[in-house]
């Protein structure tokens, strides 16, 4: 569980031109290869799931994350959540970061902010594939060798470009979800 | 100052209107509207009304009274998703304040059925979308859970939820938001922008036949004098 798989589909260059080490990424809710609660989801409260990492590269300075589906969006992926200028002493992200801006962020991860997912907004919002369909979620953790300072609202690209050259490890979860309409998953 | 659920003070004015509604609103609503209840809303008063008929100005009378085309229940659950659209803030009155419901019940009245049908279905779906994924009606929710409902009810992810919105989530939170919209930022002859506060809001300096060159002098120094006047008080646009 939790083992770090390069499955960003980011093209995203290390540093120096070397290939990221790769580190364990691990959620207390969610597991790669299983389901996700439905509270991540638009069938629940939507919240943001927790995640944690460890075994970063000695050196990083500042953590990003990027939720994605590459089986959607035009072209794929279809981007959920962005959040970056993460501590790099953060060891991970608290469930239901506020999608608020005006909102602080937890104290753990001051200074983080949150870029623009598929639908143009600067928050988490979780997974909502076609019914009948299972889709997978991957959620890439990168890790910096600098603090960039990066404004918020950036997209899934502008981030992979102002990270270039940055990510000196990455790593990985995949969850999946299938929805679960009301008339089949009573509350 | 929040409450024990987060919410602002202006959450009041919603708690206010929730009263009204669990009481029976009919004891708080005037008599063109009394035939209003959970089961009939009366678009036979509503009809009745004339655009233009003097109503009250006044802020708070408007957030106690069921609309004349909604039942009580779906007033209140409009009531709180339009508070939550332009909320009353430091900013200024918000869009119960500058009468929005009052004007999208004017639009209900002259639209005909299939406009009250599509609030009637959204707002059922809305309130059966928010007990189902946050675990209680959308009045109830705290301000942080209505603003998320209302995040997933318009990017059309509550559509595949199953709840009963019609041609999706997004097509109901678009009308909604545009009536919003109108009924702040309109003319106030159409039942919105009370005392003109959608226009304070913007700073628009008002509805005038002509700027002098010292009109034109004051409003780039900021200093311009609003006219408060509907666009149909002048013979010109009559």
């Amino acid at each position: 569980m939790g083992a770090a798989l390069l499955l960003t589909g980011a093209a995203v260059t290390g540093l120096r031109g070397q290939a990221p080490t790769t580190f364990v990424v691990e959620s207390p809710t969610m597991t790669t290869g299983r389901f996700m609660p439905r509270d991540y989801s638009p069938d629940g409260r939507n919240l943001s799931p927790p995640l944690t990492w460890s075994g970063l590269p000695a050196g990083t300075r500042q953590v990003a994350v990027i939720s994605q589906d590459f089986g959607a969006g035009r072209p794929p992926p279809w981007v959920h959540w962005i959040i970056y200028n993460i501590p790099g002493d953060a060891g991970g992200l608290p469930e239901g970061i506020p999608f608020d801006p005006d909102h602080p962020m937890p104290a753990e991860i001051a200074g983080a902010v949150q870029g623009n997912n598929g639908w143009g907004l600067p928050a988490y919002r979780g997974p909502a594939p076609p019914l009948g369909s299972v889709h997978n979620y991957h959620f890439a953790v990168f890790a910096l060798d600098e603090a960039l300072d990066l404004p918020p609202g950036l997209d899934r690209g502008e981030l992979l470009l102002a990270i270039e050259g940055h990510v000196i490890g990455q790593g990985d979860m995949v969850p999946l979800y299938e929805r679960q309409p009301m008339n089949q998953f009573p509350r | 100052m929040t409450d024990s659920k987060g919410r602002l003070p202006a959450i009041s004015r919603r708690d206010l209107l929730r009263t009204a509604g669990a009481a029976g609103a009919a004891a708080l609503v005037p008599d063109a509207v009394t035939a209003a209840t959970e089961e009939t809303p009366s678009t036979a008063a509503a009809g009745e009304r004339q655009l233009g008929t003097a109503l009250p100005s006044e802020t708070g009378p408007l957030l106690t009274r069921a609309l004349a085309n909604l039942t009580a229940r779906e007033t209140e659950i409009l009531s709180a998703m339009v508070d939550r659209l332009i909320p009353s803030d430091e900013l200024g009155p918000g869009a119960l304040d500058a009468g929005v419901l009052r004007f999208i019940d004017r639009v209900l009245s002259e639209s005909g059925t299939n406009a009250a049908d599509a609030y009637r279905s959204g707002l059922a779906a809305l309130d059966t979308y928010s007990r189902y994924t946050r675990g209680g009606p959308f009045i109830d929710l705290s301000t942080v859970d209505q603003d998320s409902v209302l995040i997933d009810v318009q990017i059309g992810a509550a559509t595949g939820a199953g709840v009963g919105f019609v041609g999706g989530s997004g097509s109901f939170f678009n009308m909604v938001k545009s009536h919003t919209w109108q009924g702040m930022f309109g003319d106030p002859e159409y039942g919105g922008n009370v005392n003109f506060v959608g226009w304070d809001l913007l700073d628009y300096p008002g509805v005038r036949l002509g700027v002098s060159p010292e009109d034109q002098r004051a409003l780039e120094a900021d200093q311009l004098e609003p006219v408060r006047r509907s666009a149909y008080d002048y013979g010109i646009f009559e």
